[in-house]
């Protein structure tokens, strides 16, 4: 028997891979974006710090811009990003 | 209210209904208003404490730049503890303050303050009065602290000495709210709780 394939469409799902749900600073889970975005995706994505807490940029950035000292908001160790 | 603000609230919100300190009734969580913006806290005062058997009310005031900075809370039931302000509730908690951060939730705050109340830190004082009685005379305070549990957050136990003296101060004319605090003030004295309402 032979098969003639006429058409194909790809489908393909992507999710995050955190250490943890959802965002501790805006709650939100990683899989969706953070309250200030509107789609999830490469326009909002998750940072990790050398501690290995995970964030949304978006979210880190604003606390390390709010604070006086740049520790991480889970376990105030000096926050750095982890560029891996 | 910005837009994480109320997102995060909202999400606290629903957290804290599902939450099995919620379903144990040692915390609980109102709404004020409809914005998000206020909300009422309630703790259960904890076990083997001069606060046991009393509901504590707080007030909680969600800043627009939340969770950015913490929320403003506040007690609104009197309360004689050395870390709360006897005349206006408020709170020295160095979480609410300094070394608030984003993870920390209304869940952990309201568990926090009710810790508080268990763990007394009498040399960081927000009440220089009671944090001195506290130092002083551990047992006065105890019985104080009590003596507003029962007055003010529905505590069972009755001091009849403290209410009595509060009765005399009344019979006089003096506020029971003024009344109480000077007594608790003057370590019950009533001669010196007379003395200085009168002064």
């Amino acid at each position: 028997m032979k098969v003639t394939v006429k058409s194909w469409t790809g489908v393909a799902t992507w999710r995050w891979v955190a250490n943890d749900d959802n965002c501790g600073i805006c709650r939100m889970p990683f899989d969706s974006c953070c309250p200030d975005c509107k789609l999830p995706g490469d326009d909002c994505p998750l940072v990790w710090g050398a501690c290995s807490h995970c964030f949304h940029i978006h979210c880190i950035v604003k606390w390390l811009h709010s604070q006086p000292q740049q520790q991480c908001p889970m376990c105030r160790q000096d926050w750095k990003f982890n560029n891996k | 209210m910005a837009n994480i603000a109320a997102k995060r609230i909202k999400r606290e919100f629903k957290e804290v209904m599902k939450s099995e300190e919620v379903a144990g009734g040692t915390i609980k969580l109102e709404l004020v208003n409809d914005s998000w913006t206020e909300l009422q806290g309630e703790i259960a005062g904890p076990p083997d404490t001069p606060y046991e058997g009393g509901t504590f009310l707080l007030e909680i005031k969600v800043p627009e730049t939340y969770p950015f900075n913490p929320p403003k809370i506040r007690f609104m039931t009197k309360i004689w503890h050395p870390n709360v302000s006897s005349v206006t509730g408020a709170i020295c908690l160095d979480i609410l303050k300094d070394q608030w951060a984003a993870a920390l939730t209304l869940r952990t705050v309201l568990l926090s303050i009710q810790a508080l109340l268990s763990a007394a830190e009498p040399n960081d004082p927000q009440d220089a009065v009671v944090a001195k009685q506290y130092r002083e005379d551990i047992q006065l305070f105890n019985l104080t602290a009590r003596h507003w549990t029962n007055a003010y957050a529905g505590g069972p136990t009755v001091i009849w000495e403290f209410n009595q003296k509060v009765q005399v101060l009344q019979d006089m004319g003096v506020d029971e709210d003024q009344a109480r605090v000077a007594l608790s003030t003057f370590d019950w004295g009533l001669e010196r709780a007379t003395e200085h309402l009168f002064s």
